[in-house]
């Protein structure tokens, strides 16, 4: 949205001569209609961290030419499990960590990483018309339907580097990712932006924007019964982004939450321009790591996808010589310079955690109450293998999942049962997940308290 | 894509060196249009280009436009077709709604603008100066007249926000907010009545096929009065907007999706490897495959096909430098004669085709050559398969160049399939290095160019660029691609015995681009609207 209420409110003001009230102060903290943190009790908050082209899990076969760097060292809790090369970045979030491997995605594997995504992310098939056509929703939107519905965004999306990402509501019906820092904090933090304890915007052109949306909404209505049904479904995806629009003007004239946590991140930079041929995804991930803790904590959504890079992502790290997604294919074993690269993604999400857990909410962290699933579509990235899959997650969703453990499944069990598990822990009652193969009714029980 | 790559040459077109020439001299004889059942209709979002044409020819040059719009979708190589798909996500709604508000604060505060519709300036509420400027802007708008109860309520609108905001000028800018967040400026609606698009329907779909944007008020003219039912008035009209200079933005944006080269201004390569790929080199290479098209359909009126073998390349300085030939003496781009006897000529010469389809640190002759064989040619070639190790060899002593290195994709049988086809055509340009410099050494060991497609040999990319001109499937291609591009859509199997006749026809005409674009208009199968997706 690019600083849509912002930089507009503003224009409004010049234009309009109608400037933006922003509350003052006040005594209104046990006022508030939005206090939701009763008893100790927070909401349930998913996230999902997503990097592109696998990880290291070596070959049994050949343990000297290709060894595996992504495993685990031992099984079970606590002391019983160590972390692994690639996994070492995360050292100082093992106890809030629960690692799963020996899972694979059952779908066939027609279009190389593009299969495996669609097959994780929302246990369905590719779209025959296009390689970014999923055919059903993701993870992280079958849960913002649930839990979304209150908060001024229904879902966030999110990249580090330049990349759509991979969330979808639906059929072909894709969430694009904001990939700019600097635009998503204007659209989060900018001039609309109300801390706990200020009073809701004051200004007539809210009510003038939803006046526009309600006619826009009518239009969109009386077109439907023109069509048929595949251009009916695309309009009702219009028509829930009109309402959520519409939604948040009225919110936005709301006091906001009494949040304690909640707070203003650090205002990122206006550009992060690559470096000479070096994408800053470093900076940009932490930037938007920052921004996504406080959204979380100034309860502006409850649901986010974090795309660090994509599938097939040809992003240079620092340190290497060719784009990731070459080096995963023409790089000779044992790919030094892939293992660098998945250790620094790796180092990425532990910074996206450090995020979560330096908000204190109750007597805890921010973390507690989320799910953050990290993961990729593919596990040895040479062969597009959607065997031996990385499943890493933190966060206990308040206490409804295990953590400081290795699940190991020696039978190369559905991946599907993760995601039953995710959906879950988020209170939501779901009987299935995902189609044909990718089918299941159960959740992976070892991950559950 | 209509051809696999199982599939026969057409008949006519016998391979190897005694093939006949096509005579163009001679028109084709291609009897009457065929009659097929109509592929899906529906609605089709704009796509960014679009928009940003549709309020420009709505409100003038110099504004503002609007930088994130809803991303658009690539389906089947063409952003038109995914248009037909592409849903709006919340996301897409809030910056089609900020998108509103930028683009109507800069008309309603601009007297000058808004006089394009009414010169009425009022102080405070006035209905009737806010009905006489939002009819004719909703009407270019939302490519027809908008009823009356729609009229009321942007005149309603701008009464309400007139009342809170103290101005009309303040006021107006939320009706006009309304026009472009409606969906029917957002979408193209063409379902059509009876199985036929209406006359207004028509005129958008000419449009957009032909201007890359809306219709103008002479043609939304002959909608209204029924006449673009004809197609002899639609082939006039067709003639008309050809000479308007829309038509080059509208032969721009095709080609500029077909060949996919919105990824030129941004296309990352390494610069330690590739000194001349300077900052702007990028957009450099995009508008040289442009201007070039522009110049070969609208100045020289030549046939399309020379698009393939032309020496004049109109290139500014940083290219110039690139491929090694003297500068334009001015600032900017220039038509330029390439030497006659040197190694680049085309399409596939253009630093745009080189450096896009190949590696940020080196060539690749899969990449080339699937390029060759699925945009030129308009054959599939699948995904590769998972669970193979698709790595290439590092050089050695042994492997120095790229077509001794690529000799494993070949050996292996499931890799062979594919890479049998796609790598033989590639290797023709590894004599162009990953941004299109030429080269003729590889790890200091001679480069062999040399290739044959579907059997007529060739010895270098030269040589494959005139095989290609000469391919009876290039100008089907191209002419597939048009066709698709107009009905923003896959083909139905059925029409493909269209686009085989629209194919006979372009070639009758001597290949000139401008009669296949009337030629699809004035085509009943233009007017024919199939079932409501």
């Amino acid at each position: 949205m690019r600083g849509l209420i912002g930089r507009r409110t503003v224009l409004r003001g010049l234009l309009g001569g109608s400037a933006v009230a922003l509350g003052l102060p006040a005594l209104e903290a046990m006022m508030s209609p939005r206090a939701f943190a009763v008893g100790g009790l927070f909401p349930k908050r998913f996230g999902l961290f997503f990097w592109g082209n696998g990880t290291l899990p070596g070959d049994p076969d050949k343990p000297l030419e290709n060894p595996d760097r992504w495993t685990p060292i031992g099984e079970g809790s606590g002391s019983a499990w160590t972390l692994s090369e690639q996994l070492a970045p995360l050292a100082a979030h093992k106890d809030v960590l629960a690692v799963v491997t020996g899972l694979s995605m059952k779908l066939p594997n027609t279009y190389p990483h593009g299969s495996g995504a669609a097959g994780i992310l929302s246990g369905a098939v590719l779209s025959k018309d296009s390689m970014d056509g999923f055919t059903a929703a993701t993870v992280d939107q079958v849960i913002a339907a649930e839990i979304g519905t209150t908060t001024l965004f229904g879902s966030l999306q999110t990249a580090a580097t330049d990349t759509l990402g991979l969330s979808f509501s639906g059929e072909n019906a894709r969430n694009p990712a904001e990939f700019d820092p600097y635009a998503l904090f204007q659209r989060l933090f900018g001039d609309t932006f109300v801390l706990p304890g200020g009073e809701g915007l004051v200004s007539p052109t809210l009510g003038l924007r939803r006046s526009v949306l309600d006619a826009v909404m009518n239009d969109v209505g009386a077109l439907q019964p023109r069509l048929g049904a595949a251009d009916k479904a695309r309009l009702d995806q219009h028509l829930t982004g009109l309402r959520e629009l519409e939604q948040r003007l009225a919110k936005l004239e709301e006091d906001p939450p009494d949040l304690a946590s909640c707070d203003r991140p650090p205002e990122p930079l206006e550009a992060y321009p690559d470096d000479g041929d070096y994408p800053q995804i470093e900076e940009r991930n932490a930037a938007m790591a920052d921004m996504l803790a406080m959204a979380l904590a100034c309860d502006q959504t409850r649901t986010f996808a974090h795309f660090l890079t994509e599938p097939i992502t040809n992003a240079r790290y620092p340190g290497t010589t060719d784009g990731n997604h070459n080096l995963t294919h023409d790089e000779p074993n044992p790919q030094p310079q892939v293992n660098a690269i998945t250790i620094q993604n790796m180092g990425h999400f532990a910074r996206l955690i450090s995020a979560l857990r330096a908000v204190p909410e109750g007597a805890g962290t921010l973390l507690d109450s989320c799910a953050v699933l990290g993961t990729t579509e593919t596990s040895y990235g040479r062969i597009h293998s959607k065997d031996n899959l990385a499943i890493v997650i933190a966060g206990s969703a308040g206490g409804k999942l295990v953590q400081d453990v290795h699940i190991h499944s020696p039978s190369q069990e559905n991946v599907s049962k993760v995601m039953l598990t995710l959906i879950r822990s988020m209170d939501i009652v779901a009987g299935e997940w995902g189609t044909d193969a990718a089918h299941t009714t159960d959740g992976l029980s070892a991950l559950e308290v | 894509m209509l051809a696999g790559i199982a599939a026969g040459l057409p008949a006519g077109f016998a391979g190897g060196c005694g093939r006949e020439p096509v005579d163009e001299t001679q028109a084709v004889e291609r009897g009457d249009e065929p009659v097929v059942a109509a592929g899906p209709a529906g609605l089709r979002r704009l796509t960014a280009a679009e928009y940003a044409n549709a309020v420009t020819d709505l409100f003038g040059d110099g504004l503002v436009l609007p930088t994130a719009l809803e991303p658009d979708l690539d389906v089947d190589g063409l952003n038109e077709v995914g248009a037909s798909i592409a849903a709006i996500s919340p996301l897409g709604v809030e910056r089609y709604e900020d998108a509103s508000y930028l683009l109507a604060d800069q008309v309603a505060a601009d007297h000058a603008r808004r006089a394009r519709f009414d010169a009425c300036a009022p102080a405070g509420a006035d209905d009737a100066c806010a009905e006489a400027i939002l009819r004719p802007m909703a009407r270019l708008a939302w490519r027809r007249s908008p009823t009356d109860a729609e009229l009321d309520t942007l005149v309603g609108l701008g009464r309400q926000a007139t009342a809170a905001l103290g101005t009309f000028d303040d006021g107006l800018a939320y009706p006009i907010a309304a026009v472009l967040q409606s969906p029917a400026f957002l979408y193209r609606v063409e379902v059509g009545a009876d199985g036929r698009f209406t006359p207004l329907e028509l005129a958008s779909r000419m449009s957009f096929l032909l201007w890359a944007g809306p219709p103008d008020e002479a043609l939304l003219d002959r909608a209204d009065d029924g006449s673009l039912a004809d197609p002899e008035v639609r082939r006039d009209e067709a003639d008309r907007m050809l000479a308007d200079p829309r038509a080059r933005r509208g032969l721009r944006a095709m080609f500029d999706d077909y060949l996919g080269l919105d990824v030129l201004p941004t296309l990352p390569k390494d610069t330690t490897l590739f000194e001349h790929w300077t900052d702007g080199i990028g957009a450099s290479a995009r508008e040289e495959t442009l201007a070039g098209l522009e110049r070969l359909v609208f100045d020289d009126e030549a046939d399309i096909r020379d698009l393939m073998t032309t020496r004049t390349a109109v290139i500014d300085r940083a290219l110039a430098a690139l491929y090694g030939v003297p500068a334009p003496a001015h600032d900017g781009f220039a038509a330029t004669a390439l030497p006659a006897d040197g190694p680049r000529a085309g399409l596939l010469g253009q630093a745009s085709f080189l450096s896009i389809n190949a590696h940020s640190v080196s060539t690749s002759v899969t990449r080339r050559g699937k390029f060759i064989h699925t945009v030129l040619l308009c054959r599939e070639i699948p995904p590769p398969p998972a669970n193979v190790d698709t790595s290439i060899p590092e050089p050695s002593p042994d492997a120095p160049t790229m077509r001794d290195r690529v000799a494993s994709h070949l050996a292996d049988p499931m890799c062979a399939s594919c890479h049998s086809v796609t790598d033989p055509v590639g290797l023709a340009f590894e004599q162009f290095d990953g941004i299109g410099r030429f080269r003729t050494l590889e790890n200091e060991t001679l480069i062999d160019p040399t290739g044959e497609l579907d059997g007529i040999p060739f010895a270098d990319a030269l040589g494959l660029s005139t095989v290609l001109h000469d391919h009876p499937d290039l100008p089907a291609c191209l002419t597939e691609t048009a066709f698709r591009f107009a009905q923003g859509r896959e083909l139905s199997l059925d029409e493909a015995a269209l686009a085989e006749w629209h194919n006979a026809g372009l070639a009758g005409q001597g290949y000139r681009w401008r009669t296949l674009l009337v030629d699809l208009i004035a085509a009943d199968a233009f007017a024919v609207a199939g079932e409501a997706q």
